[in-house]
């Protein structure tokens, strides 16, 4: 795969085009590897996506982001607060 | 007032002490310029009995106490930019104006009206024509289209979401999101949806939210509620706001889409929190999973299905020309044998052609040899006879000319004239010697007479 795909919907979009191309038995042995080598990585991306909102619900305040901002401008600004819910 | 004072007739009866009596007329028209003095005010009540003639329109203002006859020019009321059908009976409206009399005439009836020079919607009514008016005004600004353009993820890992903190709107989302098999991250910005301070509070909160750079959408919620009760969510301010904004912005305010401006601006409207979960999320996580299950299979499918054809493409065309060499060598044969068979039969064809030609041939031969032999037989046998006829007739007629020939023939025999005393002069080797020079140069000659023959030798003299 050349690039890393923009969204979820892109390489879903992406990925039914290979199974498309494989599915019409008109791409070579070489073209045919290519695409299930690059349809892997998109595989692997969507699911790595589905898991990033898949692992447990974590609620956070803005009140409470916007203060631990405050208090440390320089720190990312959901890292480090607690799960709720 | 001014009032003219008119002389009492002498025979009337005894009445009351007080000035006039006035002429009607008179007195109506400075009644209706009183009641013109009087000061504008603003009244307010609900429409009943509304008409409109061709220059006004007539109707009741009432409330529970009471009511007042009102008439508006028609060209004033249409300046006044009303929503279509807003006055209207049973329209709670505001009034502006003050009491007028028209006096009548020999014919026309007078009446009282409280004229009419402005009227505005009330209540329900009013919020719906300030909310038509800044809807026409922000959509004039094209910012209904601004949201509805921005992409919009369908897998979004963190979601801002305003509302109020208590509300049921906050469960009923949570509850949209977890059906969606969704478990990312929420960021809940609450705010007050109610009050007067509801819509900078808003704004403020769903531009903080846009403000964080993980935020890929956001959610304003609040339950259902009058016009009233939603108004904050019509704030101009708080509308604008959302439609300038680089975050999609999802809506979900009332029981009903479109009721409120910010459904316009929003870059999807929805009727509940529920269904704004959705519009988050449009993906459903569960599915999507499950999908990506297949897709993966069928790649792993796809992949060793391409190699393993592939093997077995290559394994059959590697027995391809030993196939293809019995094929041709079968087809070589297939050929001769036909071309023998082709040929044995062009053969015994051509043998038949020719043995029928023969026979046809030799069949016609075979009638004019037939016919030749009895013509040649006829010929023959005519001939025969011919010749026995002309055979017998020439050897009578040549005996008959040999017997002439041999009389002649002995008439001129030598010897015959010899025996009539003629001597044949010969030379020694019996050649005649016809001439007395011949004679003369031979030595020796003979004389031959028919009875013999003697030498004679020349004498000289």
């Amino acid at each position: 795969m050349a690039d890393q795909p923009k969204s979820y919907e892109s390489a879903v979009e992406r990925l039914e085009s290979i199974i498309d191309r494989l599915d019409s038995g008109q791409a070579g042995l070489r073209e045919t590897l290519d695409l299930c080598k690059e349809g892997r990585e998109l595989v692997s991306y969507c699911a790595g996506e589905l898991d990033a909102v898949g692992e447990g619900l974590r609620e956070l305040r803005l009140d409470e982001l916007a203060a631990r901002l405050e208090e440390a401008p320089a720190a990312p600004p959901v890292e480090g607060e607690s799960e709720a819910g | 007032m001014h009032q003219e004072q008119i002389a009492p007739a002498p025979s009337e009866p005894p009445q009351p002490e007080l000035p006039g009596p006035f002429a009607v007329g008179r007195y109506a028209a400075r009644l209706q310029q009183e009641l013109r003095k009087r000061a504008r005010v603003l009244l307010i009540g609900e429409v009943a009995g509304l008409r409109r003639t061709k220059v006004q329109s007539y109707f009741e203002l009432r409330d529970g106490d009471g009511a007042v006859p009102c008439a508006i020019w028609n060209n004033e009321l249409e300046k006044l930019g009303l929503p279509e059908d807003g006055l209207r009976d049973g329209a709670e409206v505001v009034v502006a104006g003050g009491p007028d009399y028209y006096p009548g005439g020999g014919q026309a009836s007078p009446s009282f009206s409280f004229r009419v020079i402005h009227v505005r919607l009330a209540g329900e009514g009013d919020l719906l024509a300030r909310l038509a008016a800044l809807r026409k005004a922000l959509q004039a600004e094209g910012l209904f289209e601004l949201q509805a353009r921005l992409p919009r993820p369908q897998l979004p890992r963190t979601i801002g979401v305003v509302t109020a903190e208590t509300g049921a709107a906050r469960q009923d989302l949570l509850a949209g999101l977890d059906r969606r098999g969704w478990r990312g991250t929420v960021v809940w910005a609450f705010a007050p949806v109610q009050d007067r301070h509801a819509a900078p509070a808003i704004t403020r909160a769903i531009q903080d939210l846009a403000a964080l750079e993980e935020v890929e959408v956001i959610v304003a919620c609040r339950g259902g509620g009058s016009l009233a009760d939603l108004w904050a969510f019509c704030d101009e301010t708080l509308c604008r706001t959302v439609a300038m904004l680089r975050v999609p912005v999802i809506s979900a305010v009332g029981h009903q889409r479109d009721t409120t401006l910010i459904d316009d601006v929003a870059a999807v409207a929805c009727s509940t929190p529920t269904h704004a979960a959705e519009a988050a999320v449009p993906l459903d996580c569960t599915a999507a999973r499950e999908s990506l299950q297949r897709s993966a299979a069928a790649l792993e499918n796809r992949s060793r299905g391409a190699v393993g054809e592939r093997a077995r493409h290559l394994a059959a065309l590697a027995r391809g020309p030993q196939r293809a060499l019995q094929r041709q060598r079968h087809d070589l044969n297939q050929l001769v044998r036909e071309i023998r068979a082709a040929a044995q039969r062009r053969v015994e064809e051509r043998r038949t052609f020719q043995g029928r030609i023969a026979m046809v041939v030799l069949g016609r031969a075979l009638n004019r040899a037939h016919e030749a032999v009895g013509s040649a037989r006829t010929r023959n046998r005519r001939a025969g006879d011919s010749l026995q006829r002309a055979g017998t007739s020439s050897i009578r007629r040549r005996r008959e000319a040999l017997d002439r020939a041999a009389v002649a023939l002995r008439a001129h025999e030598p010897e015959r004239t010899l025996e009539r005393g003629y001597a044949l002069a010969e030379t020694m080797e019996g050649k005649p010697l016809t001439s007395a020079e011949g004679a003369a140069k031979a030595e020796r000659f003979g004389l031959r007479f028919h009875d013999g023959s003697l030498p004679v030798r020349r004498a000289d003299g």
